[in-house]
């Protein structure tokens, strides 16, 4: 009999027997758009109903400093918006599709203004957790029998929306106990906020964290900068998830390969993305890790794109034999899919990645 | 005056800024790049000598240790720093002649791309490899790429994009350049960039880092 997602993902973020390999897939949102225009989809029908993903996530928490800031336009052109947002950021965000905004300018770009506009602000507020879309999430994946994870964001990431890379990553450098002080304070409002929302709706299946630490081929910053001053802001979270006996899964973009050494050592169970276009090799890491750690990803979303059956099963039939011995691997490209990507190429993809990864 | 050379070398190298700046630590008190580009100037060492035999070099250390991993983005954004500073001594110089740039080099991140912190890396690389930078942010129009080449005959351009679904648009603007100039280096780079897209739309070369920009566009204009 076919296990359920929860029992699925659970044994693979421990490594343990299972059917099959997981299935679990991030989608730029002009994806879903033109399969359902194209009649892939039904109107309204989501993804993970659709390809029968094994697990969910839920992102609850507003970490924005000036909560009763509404977000202002200051601009705005045909195809983009200039935003200041409740971190005093000015960001610039696309209209037309799903991107990364630009980093245009930054309120708190050293210690002073952090402790005077920031800082004081950081501090757990129930209207910074959406109750109602946990909940139903949560349900959602409950009646599909998915493993269901709340989702949030780290420090290296929220400390970038508030400041920007360059500042935090300058302030690193010339001012780290400001930084380290960023750390603290983010770290402990996320375990805050989960304290408060796990009381009161119950504790989710797992935790995920998003935390892009990885640029092309190299990580933003050293193994030894990463133990210094992210890793202490990682294990407060990570420990809080293993008080309640939760998994973890990071998420990184870019180039991380180095740091893992230290991640493991602030508890994560799984990596997600394992984004190959940036240097990160899945036969590799699973080879020198595979032991302790559980892979998302890896699957080169450049191959699907090119929808060229033959390079997908190459891609497929290069890796997934490999990568399931141990019983810790998820089916995921290394990114997002972008609408590119045919759908009868992602279905292919889906049907055979998951026949090779029977046991 | 070697020896002051090799200080302000040094001084952009390990991203001393001036002698207020706490870091590096092991520098701490010590002038930095500010100071002593203002003292090699009031010595009288040519402007020119100041760029290429010290703040280059400097750069140029750190941009190496980039590409061999040795360092990391926060070394180079403290070198940038540092760079900028002195280079705030030196602009008169640039405007009345006495130094002179290796050529200019216009960047920007390709249209429908609003990423910007590997372009900016890039743009403080090349221009602490001595070209004078021409930053078109984000979100560029293959237009805009040409007519910033047409208002700088003879710049070299650099396409950034880290989106996969913004790399048909690199295309379009190399497609544009060659077209327009044909003589325009093309350098292009980015997190789903390959030699092999590179190859296939016509730019002149690819980097996987800022430093592999400087060499190839060093060596071209030379």
């Amino acid at each position: 009999m076919a296990m359920t997602g929860i029992e699925r993902i659970g044994n693979i973020l421990q490594r343990k027997p299972v059917d099959r390999i997981g299935l679990y897939e991030h989608f730029w949102g002009d994806t879903c758009r033109k399969w359902t225009d194209e009649g892939h989809l039904r109107e309204g029908e989501s993804l993970e109903d659709h390809f029968g993903f094994d697990l969910s996530e839920c992102g609850a928490f507003n970490m924005v400093a000036d909560l009763d800031f509404t977000p202002e336009v200051v601009e705005e052109t045909e195809e983009t918006q200039l935003i200041r947002d409740g971190n005093g950021a000015l960001l610039r965000r696309h209209k037309l599709h799903d991107a990364t905004p630009e980093h245009v300018d930054f309120t708190v770009r050293e210690r002073t203004v952090w402790e005077e506009f920031a800082k004081p602000r950081l501090v757990a507020d129930r209207r910074r957790i959406n109750f109602e879309a946990y909940r139903a999430a949560r349900d959602a994946a409950r009646a599909h029998e998915r493993f269901f994870f709340w989702a949030g964001v780290n420090v290296f990431e929220l400390m970038s929306y508030l400041c920007g890379h360059e500042y935090m990553l300058m302030g690193m450098a010339v001012d780290p106990d400001w930084i380290k002080d960023m750390v603290s304070t983010y770290s402990r409002l996320n375990v805050d906020l989960m304290e408060i929302l796990f009381a009161e709706e119950g504790a989710p299946e797992g935790v995920w964290f998003y935390d892009d630490l990885g640029f092309k081929q190299r990580p933003f910053i050293s193994p030894d900068m990463y133990r210094e001053i992210i890793q202490p802001g990682h294990k407060r979270t990570f420990d809080y998830a293993k008080s309640r006996g939760l998994p973890v899964v990071l998420h990184s973009c870019g180039f991380v390969a180095p740091l893992i050494p230290g991640m493991l050592e602030a508890g994560i169970d799984g990596l997600q993305v394992i984004e190959v276009k940036a240097g990160m090799d899945l036969l590799q890491l699973h080879k020198d890790f595979g032991d302790r750690l559980s892979f998302i990803g890896g699957t080169d979303v450049r191959v699907l794109y090119s929808n060229d059956r033959d390079r997908i099963e190459a891609e497929l039939c290069g890796k997934i034999p490999v990568v399931k011995e141990g019983y810790g691997y998820v089916l995921h490209t290394d990114h997002s899919v972008p609408d590119q990507v045919e759908y009868a190429s992602y279905r292919y993809f889906v049907d055979r990645g998951l026949e090779l990864g029977q046991y | 005056m070697s020896e002051l050379l090799e200080q302000i070398a040094t001084c952009i190298e390990r991203g001393k800024v001036n002698a207020a700046s706490p870091y590096p630590p092991d520098m701490r008190g010590q002038e930095g790049a500010d100071e002593l580009v203002k003292k090699a100037i009031e010595q009288g060492v040519p402007a020119g000598d100041i760029l290429s035999q010290a703040m280059i070099v400097g750069m140029g250390r750190i941009g190496k240790k980039f590409s061999n991993n040795e360092v990391f983005v926060p070394d180079v954004l403290m070198a940038a720093k540092a760079m900028q500073a002195g280079m705030n001594h030196l602009r008169p110089f640039f405007d009345s002649g006495e130094a002179v740039h290796k050529g200019t080099f216009i960047i920007g991140t390709v249209q429908g791309d609003l990423h910007d912190i590997g372009k900016n890396l890039v743009a403080m690389v090349m221009e602490g490899g001595g070209f004078k930078v021409i930053d078109l942010g984000v979100d560029v129009s293959a237009e805009k790429f040409a007519q910033a080449v047409k208002d700088n005959p003879g710049a070299s351009v650099g396409l950034s994009a880290l989106l996969t679904t913004t790399m048909v648009n690199m295309e379009k603007t190399v497609k544009l350049l060659k077209e327009q100039a044909p003589d325009t280096k093309v350098v292009v780079g980015g997190a789903p960039l390959t030699q092999e897209f590179a190859n296939k739309i016509g730019a002149d070369a690819y980097s996987p880092d800022p430093q592999g920009a400087l060499d190839y566009l060093t060596a071209a204009v030379s």
